[in-house]
């Protein structure tokens, strides 16, 4: 593959996917060491659809999160200080210490709400778009589900009801394959949300790869399209999240998988470097993968120079 | 008129010039308009009316999502019954929209299906469960003058809240009282009669079943005030106590099928003070699960004994 300067890709993204990566990294350490009382969920291996987002937002545009979205609240506000304040509840805190991790959002940088319960946050969405649509506002509602949060039945009445009222929505479904420490098929049928979309008649992209550079293209078009449409769009995005690790038990004495669903991610430790798997898995492992070596180095110093206070 | 009538008038006065205001539901603009209750709404008053699906988890979090992008609605519900699907919606997105203080209102109108004969699945007749849960301001309507109080001053105004209908009051003549002696600044509690023997507080919808007992204190010689409690919340008690603490006997009526109400509140604080020498509860006899069978589902009073219990 043919290696790009980062002024080919666009700067801004490929320091904003660092930044993600490493502002986690730096949670992950202070998390370790015991800072926090609030329950974090990290985004590791998120990073590449988050700073997509961020990046294809215009100043009207709302985004609705989960329980899952320090990677989003990082891209939005680029402050890793106001995120690790708010997780250790200070007034200074992204949320001025009401919001703690998995309600946080910050009207501000567009994050209108977030849900810790999984599939609250798509009706509430409805209704925002339903209110934009009533004041003839330009803007789009991005609102980020999961792979678990689409077996409730609010995702299905949501979809109706983004689709019956015209309402200019982008689902983002972020797909990881797990609900806490269930695999798909160990609970639950295959849904094929492509058929699911088309039953609707709603619009279905899917999106995989961890390419930054592709994913905000795509997300542009799908930005015109849904203004242009009047009409909800669902993007299934194809992700892993990283951080986890192998346990011994006498079931598994070779070691059981464990995946990371919230909490320190134990066996990630910032010293190692910004790559965690050498895989597409890893967004950073992608973005390196494109970058000359020097000028990945030097821009992966520069966000560990920023965030240099912050670790414990 | 009769109660259903009077209502819908109510509606149309309070949303009069109120042209930003969305009214959604079931049915609202379609057949018989919730039995009467949502006619004319958009003709009369050019709020826009939305019929929707049956989804009604979706339409609770609309309504939290129109109010959090500045937009009023009222969401007519026609079974209170219905309500338990947005349960989520009503505890923790409300948790959360209410934190940012909203300038939008949003109201859930819901009848209670108290006519009889429903079945054991159409049985929830309490306002005060939904309530509770998250301390939600809630109020019963039974008659002209709580309906002009309540309607006038909850149903578009900043915030949210719950106001309950009575379906078996739908169809017949709209009580009234000559007077309001005194009220709860909110619409907590009204007062319609100053009498010196019993002091008699109605909860939930059982403000006929009080004024059938005014009737049988009057064919005995005697005067009662009569109080109706709207909110299904614990209010400021104390011009009921010490209307009590006058007449030395209190009534207190409750309707409810469920355990939680603030008519225990009210019962307890009573018990409290000295110069009430009696305190008479009337609830609904669950001493077998005949209340769950289909059947005319009314509080039917004894007033010989009941007067004969606060008089001696």
């Amino acid at each position: 593959m043919k290696k790009m300067n980062v002024s080919e890709m666009s700067e801004k993204a490929a320091n904003d996917l660092l930044m993600v990566r490493l502002g986690q990294l730096v949670v992950n350490e202070r998390y370790k060491n015991g800072d926090f009382k609030v329950p974090i969920h990290l985004a590791l291996g998120h990073e590449a659809i988050a700073v997509a987002v961020s990046q294809t937002m215009e100043p009207e545009d709302q985004l609705v999160l989960s329980h899952r979205n320090i990677h989003y609240n990082l891209a939005r506000s680029g402050s890793v200080k106001e995120e690790i304040d708010e997780y250790l509840l200070k007034p200074e805190g992204a949320g001025g210490g009401w919001l703690g991790s998995m309600n946080l959002s910050r009207k501000s940088e567009g994050v209108a709400y977030t849900s810790s319960i999984l599939g609250n946050n798509l009706p509430v969405a409805s209704g925002m778009a339903l209110a934009n649509k009533t004041r003839e506002k330009e803007s789009v509602v991005i609102v980020v589900t999961g792979d678990g949060a689409m077996e409730e039945g609010a995702f299905y009445e949501s979809l109706t009801f983004m689709k019956t009222f015209g309402l200019r929505v982008i689902v983002i479904v972020e797909d990881n394959g797990w609900s806490l420490a269930s695999r798909i098929h160990e609970r639950r049928c295959e849904i094929d949300l492509n058929q699911l979309a088309k039953a609707f008649g709603i619009r279905h992209d899917t999106m995989e790869g961890n390419d930054i550079a592709r994913y905000i293209e795509t997300l542009r078009d799908i930005r015109e399209w849904t203004m242009d449409k009047n009409e909800p769009v669902i993007v299934h995005v194809l992700l892993t999240t990283l951080g986890h690790w192998t346990m011994k038990t006498e079931d598994y004495p070779e070691g059981k998988f464990i995946n990371y669903h919230a909490g320190p991610a134990k066996t990630v430790n910032i010293g190692d470097g910004p790559v965690i798997e050498n895989s597409e898995a890893d967004p950073v492992f992608v973005l390196k993968s494109r970058l000359d070596e020097t000028e990945f180095d030097k821009l992966v110093k520069n966000q560990l120079q920023n965030l240099s206070g912050e670790l414990p | 008129m009769n109660y259903v009538g009077f209502v819908n008038q109510e509606l149309k006065k309070a949303l009069k010039d109120k042209k930003g205001v969305i009214v959604f539901g079931q049915n609202v603009g379609t057949g018989s308009c919730v039995s009467g209750l949502s006619r004319g709404i958009e003709k009369e008053t050019g709020c826009r009316v939305l019929n929707t699906q049956n989804s009604e988890n979706t339409l609770v979090g609309a309504g939290f999502g129109m109010m959090r992008n500045g937009v009023s609605s009222i969401y007519i519900m026609k079974q209170l019954d219905f309500l338990l699907l947005g349960i989520d919606q009503l505890v923790n997105t409300y948790n959360y929209i209410r934190v940012f203080k909203p300038s939008a209102s949003f109201t859930i109108l819901a009848v209670v299906v108290d006519n009889g004969y429903q079945g054991m699945q159409s049985s929830l007749n309490n306002l005060a469960d939904f309530c509770s849960i998250a301390r939600i301001p809630g109020y019963a309507i039974t008659n002209r003058r709580d309906a002009e109080k309540i309607i006038g001053a909850h149903l578009v105004s900043p915030g949210f809240r719950i106001i309950g209908l009575s379906q078996r009051l739908f169809g017949r003549e709209l009580i009234d009282f000559e007077q309001v002696i005194s009220c709860e600044a909110d619409g907590g509690w009204l007062q319609y009669t100053d009498g010196a023997d019993v002091t008699i507080a109605c909860f939930n919808f059982s403000i006929p079943q009080g004024r059938g007992l005014i009737e049988a204190l009057k064919d005995k010689g005697k005067e009662a005030s009569l109080f109706s409690i709207n909110s299904s919340s614990p209010v400021e008690w104390s011009p009921i106590i010490a209307n009590a603490c006058q007449t030395g006997a209190i009534v207190v009526i409750d309707d409810i099928k469920s355990v939680n109400s603030p008519s225990v509140d009210l019962v307890a604080r009573a018990r409290g003070e000295e110069k009430i020498r009696t305190i008479t509860h009337i609830t609904r006899d669950f001493s077998s699960l005949d209340w769950l069978r289909p059947n005319a589902d009314e509080l039917v009073l004894n007033n010989k004994n009941i007067i004969h219990q606060a008089l001696k």
